[in-house]
């Protein structure tokens, strides 16, 4: 009896002893800025990205001019880490100096959270200057007020349409509303004898490689949400617009059950199978990036690009598209937070980076002396999309606390209407309001 | 309570079948039905493995196709496998884990499931009705705290938040182990103990050498087990690729920018080997073991 | 005397069982009463849990637009994979008893799916069962019948992972084979004078004889299903199609449609995708209590079969 209640003691110990540890996070704000610009950097940080194969190796010769430019920095790069592991990491405690992030989605998040810390003290002692950067842009590298990231560089969104099918369909021009789309659309569209599609104009269904509402939203002005982050999307006519359009297309195109089917033959959208690429599907909305991949895996197809075709009553938007963009951040547990603050002033502000970078990875410069620049590798095609990214119309997926969730939320139910399962298309936007507004409160706390 | 058989006897060839049906009477007709039947089941096993088998040998091209006889045989895609991917290194990974995680156990696990079984204490019940509840519960349901106790730690992005708690014992362990140490006569223990021994010198001594089926048993059960786990590497080792098990790096594969099927089903095959070589070798320990899990409650 | 061995024996059988108490107190029971105590908070581990009262809970309740579908989808399994295996195992390991001579090679064999890591089966099954171009569907398109999605189609997603799940069903039809044989043969042969049957024998011998391990199967079936996660979530993410770099898990949650979202992969995706630990926290208080009740409500229902639990 003794030695059994004795026993109980050290656990109990234990207990508490783990109950005091296991209370964590230190709620500090993270590195600041020094008083003044070290003369020179030095020392190693660790550099997470989530780039692969060919379009790592760009970043890493980038990485490599830097550290030739800056010989006492020794800059560790892993790539392959996505969002989540990245700030899995962050919030674990490990000392990531700079995180690459390839979406603005985490904005909100990181820079509520702490995990990437405020650069407002590195940029204000530096000067760095914020007006080469487009508003949109500067809107979604910061959150509350707050600026944790810098923009690295831009995807943009446009339609990329087969000059060959659509010439023998009769089109030299690409579509410039959604009603001409879907003329085109259904046009292009032949079928095999079983009555399934053989190749397909244009694929209207979410979810099939870039088609997202996000990507969709600029067509028709569509808003996500309010200034004081809540909904902002039943009161949003864009939305029924879009959404009526969608199911138009699909039911002159042969159905949501026929169109399933092709795209449950969809080849791997970053291999040479892209339906796209293969001539599969004639038109596809797509980004700027693609034009990199057609190069290396489809060099004689005969394509071109223009802006993705604007939604009936919102034909003044027409020139404008999607932008995001890959966003960079100081980790909050830094050890050695002046070189990575160099590290991000050279990717994000060093026009010849900038160059570099969208060169390699064919994405867009976010930096207007970049874009501007006799260096940077224009083609045809490329141009569209940097036309778009200056444009006044384009807009972006505005930043959240609750990251990209209200996309998603708003995707359980576009998938429910696309099917056809829903009847009243006011009540479905209304419920996405709400259940995005709850998700808001929830993760604000209290 | 009899003690079950440590041995599975063979399938008798007695009179009578499972059922009772006296197996004197079979027809033939009844003879090839039911070798129908389990050639029909062993095609129907065995078929994924030669699906597998025959993509992983096929060019890149076809893959993906709709042909299923490779067109050309491409042996040299198991080493290419190697190539691309540091599988060596995700293998040394989950011997790391699987290996350090069955010795930690059997040094906690074997004293305590002795005690459970043999020793006669106030309290032994208890205890063994809180090691089934702690067998029982979803991981999932003390992920979180566990989780934030290893980042405090800082001991996340690696093995060890897997390994180390082996070395505190293991439920399931525990539990099987103490089946199969019940199954050790009595009078074993007791001849030790009136002849002097300690517990320690009984168990170390008497009843060891007469459990080592049941401790090689358990010792495969957890090997398996950490082998083949792909939760616990998600939560702690997904942002640190050095310290990937094959288990999760096998899903990583298709992480890339497109899916080489033939590769990844090279790879497949490949983390299957050592599990299928283990088992062949270990077939009977690990039977028994098995066995013994479900047939007393 | 005899009380100063008896405590001396205490004392042994704790110091023996000493690291495994350990154990259970800082994986098991600190952990435990912690997940309730962070079910209270807003906890996003960078910074220290806020004390939110029943904000969690009143999300679960009532405003988690995925967790109904989450819970359904789990019981589905439980409802379904569950009984279908051990159905199968059965049959698979009655067959067995049939078989003479090759029985331990066909043992082998059937169990030898089992083995396999549930990553790399998932993903064969994934390819297996692939609409256009997988085996499956081209050999019934040979027998004029035009296979499903599968994987790709929400209606059928499910019944692909139970076929999954009877590929690997090798784990529990070991156990049954080794209790089938252990049944008495006399009984059956005493059924047989009275004039009983194969079914009434199966019905009134074999099942009771065989209770014990019947059981284990339900409880052990049960918990794997309501904890359910690596074969849904590997089949969605490699059946989706699309690459799936820097998308983390939200985008991919039970692809399609949600048909394959479980409990478990939901409570990731709040806790490691959202960051929402104390959410999170709450999910992992209502699966214990789920699991805690269905492992109490089955033992004492099928009590009265096994002879005793505890030894």
């Amino acid at each position: 009896m003794r030695s059994r209640r004795a026993l109980l003691v050290v656990p109990a110990l234990v207990s508490l002893a783990l109950a005091t540890a296991s209370c964590s996070g230190s709620p500090s704000d993270g590195p600041t800025a020094a008083a003044s610009a070290p003369a020179t950097v030095s020392g190693t940080i660790q550099f997470w990205h989530f780039f692969t194969d060919r379009e790592a190796d760009v970043i890493q010769s980038v990485v490599d001019d830097f550290e030739a430019a800056n010989p006492g920095v020794k800059v560790v790069v892993k790539s392959g880490q996505d969002d989540q592991k990245m700030r899995q990491a962050i919030s674990a405690g490990q000392p990531i100096d700079v995180g690459l992030s390839y979406s603005t989605d985490q904005v909100g998040p990181l820079c509520s959270s702490g995990d990437f810390t405020d650069l407002s003290s590195f940029i204000t002692r530096d000067k760095v200057d914020l007006t080469q950067i487009p508003d949109t842009v500067l809107g979604y590298t910061e959150y509350n007020g707050k600026r944790c990231t810098m923009p690295a560089l831009a995807d943009v969104y446009g339609l990329y349409y087969n000059k060959k099918l659509l010439a023998a369909a009769g089109y030299t021009e690409p579509p410039k509303t959604l009603a001409e789309l879907t003329d085109m659309a259904v046009k292009l569209t032949t079928f095999k004898k079983d009555g399934s599609i053989d190749t397909l104009g244009f694929m209207p269904l979410l979810g099939y490689y870039e088609n997202a509402e996000a990507h969709w939203a600029p067509s028709a002005d569509a808003q996500w949400l309010n200034d004081d982050g809540t909904s902002a999307i039943s009161g949003s006519a864009g939305w029924t617009t879009l959404l009526n359009w969608q199911k138009d297309l699909i039911a002159k195109l042969g159905g949501y059950d026929k169109l399933a089917k092709f795209q449950a033959g969809l080849g791997e959208e970053f291999s040479a199978q892209n339906d796209f690429q293969t001539g599969r599907v004639a038109m596809n909305l797509d980004g700027e990036y693609r034009t990199a991949f057609i190069a290396d895996q489809a060099k004689d197809l005969d394509y071109g690009t223009a802006p993705f075709p604007s939604a009936e009553g919102f034909e003044n938007t027409y020139g404008g598209g999607y932008i995001t963009g890959n966003i960079v951040g100081i980790g909050k547990g830094s050890t050695n937070p002046e070189a990575a603050w160099a590290f991000i002033k050279y990717l994000t502000t060093d026009t010849a980076a900038q160059v570099k970078l969208s060169n390699g990875l064919k994405n867009v410069p976010t930096m207007h002396d970049a874009i501007t620049s006799p260096d940077l590798e224009v083609s045809p095609q490329f141009k569209t999309f940097l036309d778009i990214f200056e444009n006044e119309h384009s807009s972006t997926t505005p930043p959240s606390g609750i990251g990209a969730e209200y996309q998603t939320i708003f995707g359980t139910h576009t998938a429910k209407w696309q099917q056809g399962d829903v009847t009243d298309l006011g009540a479905m936007l209304k419920t996405v309001d709400s259940e995005i507004d709850a998700a808001v409160k929830l993760q604000a706390g209290s | 309570m009899s003690a079950p058989t440590l041995t599975r006897p063979p399938v008798r060839a007695s009179r009578t079948g499972v059922d009772g049906a006296s197996l004197r009477k079979r027809t033939p007709l009844v003879f090839v039905a039911d070798h129908a039947l389990l050639i029909a089941l062993a095609v129907i096993f065995v078929a994924p493995f030669v699906f597998v088998l025959l993509t992983a040998v096929m060019s890149p091209a076809q893959a993906g196709t709709a042909f299923a006889w490779p067109t050309s045989w491409h042996w040299d895609n198991f080493a290419q496998v190697f190539e691309k991917l540091p599988m060596l290194k995700y293998f040394g990974n989950s011997f790391l884990y699987a290996g350090s995680a069955t010795l930690f156990m059997l040094i906690s696990s074997v004293p305590a499931a002795y005690a459970l079984a043999r020793i006669q204490f106030r309290g032994s019940r208890f205890i063994m009705f809180a090691i089934i509840g702690a067998m029982l519960l979803p991981p999932q349901v003390t992920s979180v705290p566990l989780y934030v106790m290893w980042s405090n730690l800082g001991l996340t992005g690696s093995l060890w938040p897997l390994i180390l708690p082996n070395l505190l014992g293991d439920a399931f362990s525990i539990f099987l182990l103490r089946q199969f140490f019940l199954t050790i006569p009595r009078e074993y223990t007791e001849a030790a103990r009136i002849d002097g021994c300690g517990e320690l010198r009984t168990l170390w001594q008497v009843v060891l050498p007469m459990a080592r089926p049941g401790i090689a048993a358990t010792s495969i059960f957890l090997f398996f087990a950490s082998w083949n786990d792909y939760y616990g590497p998600l939560l702690y080792t997904s942002e640190n690729e050095n310290a990937w098990p094959v288990s999760y790096a096998l899903a990583q594969f298709r992480g890339a920018r497109s899916v080489d099927w033939n590769l990844t089903m090279a790879a497949t095959l490949v983390a299957m080997v050592p599990v299928v070589l283990v088992f062949l070798l270990a077939q009977r320990s690990f039977v028994r073991g098995v066995t013994l899990t479900g047939v007393k409650g | 005397m005899a009380s100063a061995i008896r405590r001396r024996r205490t004392w042994t059988a704790f110091a023996f069982l000493a690291p495994s108490l350990l154990g259970m107190v800082i994986f098991f029971v600190f952990p435990l009463i912690m997940t309730v105590v962070y079910s209270f908070t807003a906890f996003d581990l960078s910074n220290p849990p806020r004390w939110n009262s029943f904000a969690n809970w009143k999300f679960l309740f009532g405003g988690d637009p995925l967790i109904g579908q989450a819970a359904l989808n789990t019981l589905w399994f439980v409802a379904i994979l569950v009984p279908v295996r051990i159905a199968g195992a059965m049959l698979v390991a009655w067959a067995l008893t049939r078989a003479r001579r090759s029985s331990g090679a066909l043992r082998t064999l059937y169990y030898l799916p089992a083995l396999v890591p549930p990553v790399a089966s998932t993903i064969a099954f994934v390819f297996l069962l692939n609409p256009a171009t997988g085996p499956v569907n081209r050999l019934l398109e040979t027998v004029g019948i035009h296979g499903p999605g599968w994987f790709t189609d929400p209606a059928w997603s499910k019944p692909a992972l139970v076929m999954l799940g009877l590929w690997v069903l090798g784990d529990i039809m070991v156990i049954f084979l080794a209790a089938l044989l252990d049944v008495p043969t006399e009984q059956y042969e005493a059924a047989e004078l009275d004039g009983a049957n194969g079914l009434q024998r199966f019905r009134h011998i074999t099942i009771p004889n065989m209770a014990p391990v019947l059981l284990f199967a339900l409880i052990t079936g049960v918990i794997a299903a309501l904890q359910y996660f690596t074969e849904p979530a590997v089949a969605s993410s490699t059946a989706m199609g699309k690459s799936s770099v820097g998308a983390g898990t939200s985008t991919l949650l039970g692809w399609p449609d949600g048909s394959t979202l479980t409990y478990g992969q939901l409570l990731y995706s709040k806790a490691f995708g959202a960051n929402l630990f104390g959410y999170a926290s709450a999910m992992a208080v209502v699966l214990f209590v789920v699991a805690g009740a269905v492992t109490f409500v089955l033992l004492r229902r099928f009590s009265s079969f096994s002879p005793e639990v505890a030894s």
